[in-house]
């Protein structure tokens, strides 16, 4: 028996080796096994191995592909840099064309809401706001388009000032802050009467001939009061600062802050249908008759 | 020793396979490292040597892969066996036929393993034949690991190569 078991002692232990594990399966297959004590500590003497192999791995592949796979990233670099520049022009335009609509889109809606004024759109295409000679603002439209000299000018936040002269294609407006500007005006809350011209300043006017007598109070709104026959009844001039009350004279002195800042008006409206408009209307340029 | 080298050495194939699978398609395919193991103790090792081995080896497949115990230990002897078989039936050398006979490996592995359980657990806890593509990619993909690994195993066997004492020795 000795002897038979050491001559296939082989194929015994082979046997052994296929058909125990074979019996384990069987015996475990149908329920979760708990790990014994042999599997707990060859997993316990693989951990740090699988940790050290697994970490060592790890850098490995993460050097091939944070350095050697980075081959080529440099010009990829460049052509996204070109790239995000051009989008970031694209982006400008676009920031450029939103403003420029939401302005115009405050401009057509004081149009619709001033009546049966009629009104022309138009671009400011030239500025001269030097200390010496007039204060103008050339546009883009002119006597072709209906536009006549002392036609107000204004934005949806106010009073530009007045064409001055006009030739085909393009206009002069001579703005509020000029030195030859004067406007009729009422304190909105009181209803008194006063002048606004210019100071060749173009972010101050002063006020003029507003009775020493007359509630006038920092802060108080200026409309347009339609009594000098260039500009309507109701159009925001600006706001008073500075009020100086002296205790004698006829009248009080202040300065207006305009409502429109005449250095970054880009559009304007040019109210063409205006009764004193159509009078003063020199002849070249009024309408054709029929 | 040997076997229980060889062990050792796919223990930390385990590990380098994990790792690698991590970075490698995050487990969208898999790769039996370890069937080589038993290929190569069926071609290479004794009866007895090589047997212990695939043993060995399956036991650390099964605890690795979290398979019923005993299941991959039975499937690695059963490779290991046919593997001897067919070495003592066709000549079998070189890298191609270690590559070749390790994808059939894991090809034996996966679908005994697939048959074993299917007749064993119940039906949906079972794998079933739609797996069967990803058997084929993980046999693909082991044999074309089957000669990096082989360098290793190479070079574990050459420590463990005793040369026969001569006439001066």
């Amino acid at each position: 028996m000795v002897a038979l078991l050491k001559r296939y002692r082989e194929l015994l232990l082979v046997a052994v080796l296929l058909l125990a594990p074979l019996g384990v399966f069987f015996s475990h297959a149908k329920k979760d096994a708990e790990r014994n004590r042999v599997d707990r500590a060859v997993v316990w003497v693989a951990t740090p191995i699988e940790r050290a192999v697994g970490w060592t791995a790890t850098k490995v592949l993460g050097g091939w592909y944070g350095y050697v796979a980075l081959r080529g990233s440099h010009a990829r670099a460049q052509e996204l840099t070109i790239r995000v520049e051009q989008l970031e022009l694209e982006r400008q335009q676009l920031a450029e064309t939103k403003a420029e609509a939401e302005r115009l889109r405050k401009l057509l809606a004081f149009s619709e809401l001033s009546g049966e004024r009629r009104f022309v759109g138009a671009r400011v295409i030239g500025i001269r706001l030097g200390a010496v000679g007039r204060q103008v603002l050339t546009l883009d439209r002119g006597a072709d388009a209906g536009l006549a000299p002392l036609m107000p000018v204004m934005v949806a936040d106010g009073v530009v000032g007045r064409v001055h002269s006009v030739a085909a294609g393009t206009a002069d407006v001579l703005v509020v802050t000029d030195l030859n500007s004067s406007i009729a005006v009422r304190v909105e809350r009181t209803r008194a009467r006063a002048n606004v011209r210019g100071t060749g300043n173009p972010d101050l006017c002063r006020l003029d001939y507003a009775l020493r007598a007359e509630d006038i109070i920092e802060g108080d709104p200026l409309v347009t009061s339609g009594t000098d026959g260039i500009f309507p009844r109701g159009l925001v001039v600006g706001k008073v600062t500075k009020l100086d009350r002296k205790q004698h004279g006829l009248f009080q002195e202040a300065k207006v802050v305009p409502a429109v800042d005449v250095t970054r008006v880009e559009e304007v409206l040019v109210l063409t249908s205006s009764e004193r408009a159509a009078e003063i209307q020199p002849a070249a340029y009024a309408p054709a008759k029929p | 020793m040997k076997p229980l080298a060889h062990v050792v050495f796919a223990l930390l194939l385990a590990a380098l396979q994990a790792a690698l699978l991590r970075w490698l398609g995050g487990g969208a395919f898999s790769v039996a490292l370890l069937a080589i193991c038993v290929v190569w103790a069926g071609l290479h090792g004794g009866n007895v040597d090589g047997s212990l081995a695939a043993f060995g080896v399956g036991y650390v497949m099964d605890l690795m892969a979290g398979t019923p115990k005993g299941l991959l230990t039975f499937l690695a002897v059963g490779l290991f066996l046919a593997v001897r078989a067919v070495s003592v039936a066709v000549d079998l050398k070189g890298r191609a036929a270690l590559a070749l006979l390790s994808g059939l490996g894991a090809l034996f592995l996966s679908v005994g393993a697939l048959l074993l359980l299917r007749n064993t657990v119940e039906a949906e806890g079972a794998p079933g034949g739609e797996l069967a593509g990803r058997m084929i990619v993980e046999a693909l993909l082991t044999a074309a690991a089957a000669p990096m690994v082989a360098l290793g195993l190479r070079r574990l066997d050459a420590r463990f190569h005793r040369e026969e004492s001569g006439l001066l020795g």
